[in-house]
């Protein structure tokens, strides 16, 4: 596993805290166009997200891997379809562990 | 010549404890003499007295034949007399003492001492007996003694109407507390009008009871007529014992039942009962037969204030009676019941001991308890077959309180319909009502459950305390909190899903107590045991079961079932898969059955047998069986402590399995972190689980575990080869240590390990197949 750029978990509110930074998230794609998607992150807020210009078959979940742009968007490097179930609470209880009680754990 | 009074002698003489002059012969001052008139005869007298031993005061008689030395004066107030004769009795509840003879010692003499009057304490209850009819102060002039005698004796005065106006006994001396009590106590003689004679009355009585009680009006002609009623003491409900005497209480009726008739081998008859409450939270049961019951049955309204005596006191019949209380009382004829129409705020409406739900887990089945809590869902009433055939209405709701638990209350018979359609109604409005449960039964099927019984009540919304508080909490946060319940819906045994790790079966002792332990862990499986992971099974239906006792080739192609007695072609194969299973803290061997068996692999036992035996395709074989290492699952064990030869063994059958639900996983765990962050612990790792699910946990193991792993591997080797020779039917071969659990001193065929899940085989030979497929049933 690579772990020479080490993305955090974020969500909608702790973006702001990794602009220009690595990041990985999950969100519920909302709608797209050629270029870039938008979505619901799992707190609520709203991302966007510029990716590759092709953009493949989404599912409703969507984990983007990219760098953080602004506190709503994140120019995507990597994306992979979570498919259609996915819990977003646990998702951002995650989050939030992540990146304060169990930041060492990660990062 | 001065002469001392003997002191303490009134007091004696009050308490009972000088009564004649067998125990004493007191020396006492004569303070006060008057002359009173009987009405019934104007011309005889009597003479009161105030009899004094320096310190108290105290009322007496003088007996009429010692008139004379009163007139001819040489008995007057101040003498100081010796009584030589004398009775200290209970007249209309007072002590009195009268005097028959007496030696009059001096005639005059100064007031010696101070002495105040004598406090009647506890006259009035004390002595029930004595009712006598005053039916006016003429005393008569006749044998005293033996009119005394005769008073006392003739209890209800019931004697002879001759003799009543004659007795006319000693007066009612006014409120005993008083020393010029004659203007009271001639009072209480001119009640003329007062009973008579023959309507054994005591208005009189009552009147005097005017004097020193505050309730009496109440009496006065209401109520049945019944004997000499002194002015009730009330007495607190839990004071009530069958030794009490003459008693009354005053309550609130809570709860009244219907009158019912019945048929005993005694005959018929009829019977109803009410319960009262009183001032003192103390609460009782009331119950009337027959003509008593016709009496009482329409004055008894739930909600008013009585002031019942004269029942009789009997043990409680714990079994219908679930009122805190040891006795219950009987009404009789001689009973009386009066309302009291003034209220009474001290004495509440109800009385509840209210349970909250998470006690109820921990109570016992069958006993009775007070519950409140909220609404959460009701179902509609449905029509339930009793036992005896009959009928009855069955309707099931759900309740939560501040405990965080829910429970399943079923209501029965009429309760569905009344209380029911109301709960019902409101709950499809919207709205959460408050339920109050009172004297509901605890049941244990499905998890626990409270049911109604006959003595049941139920009140929705009600208006106290305890409901608004329930109010207030759930509107903050008892919506969305969700709540455990502690009733099962789907059958099986009453179990929490208790989540575990494995590391606490050891470090609780799960299994060793009495009863079986039952727990889920999430863990993964690990290592299979390859070999035996079936045995061949008899496939007889046993009434609706499968006997699925292991069979024996007989040689020739068919099984022979011990059990059933007979041979079959062909047999079942059932699981019985030995598994080690693992999970963060933990590893541990558990042993899956059928069921549970072809969940884990995937395919039924026959085909498995046929992969590997039959068809010998060792590579599919593998395969499958590497798929089912590493596979993440939810496991219900159950645990329990078994003996092996010498030693006890917690042993682990695996009742069910389940995919691991990621999410809801999750979020348990998410909890389990929140009370450990709540605890104060430091933070547990779970955290690095939370994303990589599935393969995370086997590869946190630490050395030592995989040591054992390894070991167990290599157990499994060496004995396998001695397993193989011995043919595919687990025949014990001539190894001492048992390739099935691992334990030496028996051989697989007579493994104790391989028994039900009930726990009811132990080690024995050749039996093993048939316990297993109990769980068939789903029995647990």
């Amino acid at each position: 596993m690579d772990t020479s750029s080490p993305s955090a978990f974020v969500n909608g509110a702790l973006l702001r805290r990794y602009i220009g930074q690595k990041v990985r998230t999950v969100i519920q794609v909302i709608g797209s166009d050629t270029g870039s998607v938008v979505g619901k992150s799992t707190d609520d807020l709203q991302i966007v997200v510029r990716g590759p210009s092709t953009t493949p078959p989404l599912t409703t979940y969507l984990e983007v891997i990219g760098i953080a742009e602004s506190d709503n968007s994140i120019r995507a490097e990597t994306w992979t379809n979570f498919g259609n179930t996915f819990d977003p609470q646990n998702y951002n209880e995650l989050c939030k562990l992540a990146s304060g009680e169990f930041k060492h754990l990660f990062i | 010549m001065e002469v001392s009074l003997t002191a303490g002698a009134i007091g004696k003489i009050m308490s009972g404890e000088v009564t004649s002059e067998q125990d004493m012969m007191p020396v006492l001052q004569v303070t006060d003499l008057k002359h009173v008139k009987a009405l019934q005869n104007p011309t005889s007298e009597r003479f009161r007295m105030v009899l004094s031993d320096g310190t108290h005061l105290h009322q007496g008689m003088l007996g009429a034949d010692l008139n004379i030395l009163v007139k001819d004066g040489s008995l007057q107030s101040g003498s100081i007399v010796r009584l030589t004769q004398f009775v200290g009795s209970i007249v209309q509840q007072r002590r009195i003492v009268i005097v028959m003879v007496l030696e009059v010692i001096k005639t005059k003499s100064d007031i010696i001492g101070n002495p105040v009057p004598i406090k009647p304490s506890d006259q009035r209850g004390a002595d029930s007996g004595i009712k006598l009819n005053t039916t006016g102060s003429e005393q008569q002039g006749r044998g005293e003694s033996s009119g005394v005698r005769q008073v006392i004796n003739t209890e209800t005065g019931r004697s002879n109407a001759a003799i009543s106006p004659q007795v006319v006994q000693r007066q009612v001396f006014g409120t005993g507390s008083s020393v010029p009590a004659s203007t009271p106590s001639t009072r209480a003689f001119n009640n003329p009008s007062a009973g008579h004679v023959a309507p054994r009355q005591d208005y009189a009585r009552m009147q005097t009871g005017d004097q020193w009680q505050p309730p009496p009006p109440l009496y006065a002609n209401r109520g049945p007529v019944a004997r000499n009623e002194a002015p009730p003491r009330i007495i607190p409900i839990n004071g009530l014992s069958p030794y009490s005497g003459r008693w009354t209480i005053k309550a609130r009726v809570t709860n009244k039942a219907e009158l019912r008739q019945y048929s005993n081998p005694r005959g018929q008859g009829k019977v109803f009962s009410f319960d009262l409450l009183d001032a003192d939270g103390g609460e009782i049961r009331v119950t009337c037969f027959n003509a008593v019951a016709d009496q009482f049955y329409d004055q008894i309204v739930v909600g008013n204030l009585y002031l019942v005596s004269r029942g009789s006191l009997r043990p409680a019949q714990k079994n219908f009676n679930h009122l805190p209380n040891d006795y219950e009382i009987t009404l009789d004829n001689a009973s009386t019941i009066q309302q009291c129409y003034e209220e009474d705020a001290a004495i509440p409406r109800h009385q509840f001991h209210f349970r909250t739900i998470g006690d109820i887990e921990s109570m016992e089945n069958n006993s009775i308890i007070d519950v409140i809590g909220i609404v959460s869902s009701i179902s509609t009433t449905v029509a339930i077959m009793k036992k005896n055939g009959t009928e009855t209405q069955k309707r099931s709701l759900h309740l939560k309180d501040m405990s965080g638990r829910s429970v399943e209350v079923t209501m029965w018979g009429n309760f569905c319909n009344a209380e029911g359609q109301r709960l019902q109604n409101l709950c499809d409005s919207g709205g959460f009502p408050v339920l109050a449960v009172k004297a509901g039964r605890i049941s244990e099927f499905n998890g626990k459950a409270v049911s109604t019984i006959g003595s049941s009540q139920l009140f929705i919304d009600p208006d106290f305390a305890e409901a608004q508080k329930l109010k207030d909490w759930f509107e903050r946060e008892g919506k969305s909190v969700p709540c455990i319940s502690i009733s099962r819906e789907f059958s099986g045994s009453a179990r929490v899903d208790v989540r575990k790790t494995i590391s606490q079966i050891k470090d609780e002792k799960l299994g060793t107590s009495e009863k079986p332990d039952w727990i889920t862990v999430s863990a993964t499986v690990i290592y299979m045991k390859f070999d035996n992971f079936c045995y061949t099974a008899c496939p007889i239906m046993n009434g609706d079961r499968l006997c699925s006792k292991k069979v024996t080739s007989n040689g020739d192609g068919t099984w022979r079932c011990e059990k059933c007695d007979k041979s079959v072609d062909e047999c079942d194969y059932r699981y019985i898969l030995q598994l080690q299973i693992q999970d963060h803290t933990d590893i541990t061997w558990v042993t899956a059955f059928q069921e549970a068996g072809e969940e884990i692999m995937g395919m039924s036992a026959k085909d498995l047998y046929h992969v590997k035996y039959v068809n010998e395709e060792e590579e599919k074989f593998e395969s499958i069986s590497r798929k089912v290492a590493f596979t993440k699952y939810i496991l219900k064990l159950k645990v329990k402590e078994e003996a092996f030869g010498d030693e006890q063994r917690v042993k682990a059958t695996v009742v069910k399995v389940d995919k691991l639900n990621y999410s809801s996983d999750t979020r348990s765990i998410l909890d389990a972190m929140n009370k450990l962050r709540n605890r104060d612990a430091e933070g547990s790792h779970h955290s690095a689980e939370v994303v990589n699910t599935s393969i995370g946990s086997a590869g946190t193991r630490d050395p030592s575990s995989v040591e054992r792993r390894d070991f167990g591997l290599h157990a499994h080797q060496s004995r396998q080869h001695g397993k193989y020779s011995s043919g595919h039917g687990p025949h014990g071969g001539g190894a001492s240590s048992c390739n099935v659990c691992g334990n030496s001193g028996h051989v697989s065929a007579n493994c104790p390990s391989v028994n039900d899940p009930q726990g009811q085989y132990r080690g024995m030979s050749g039996s093993y197949g048939g316990g297993p497929p109990r769980q068939h049933v789903g029995s647990y």
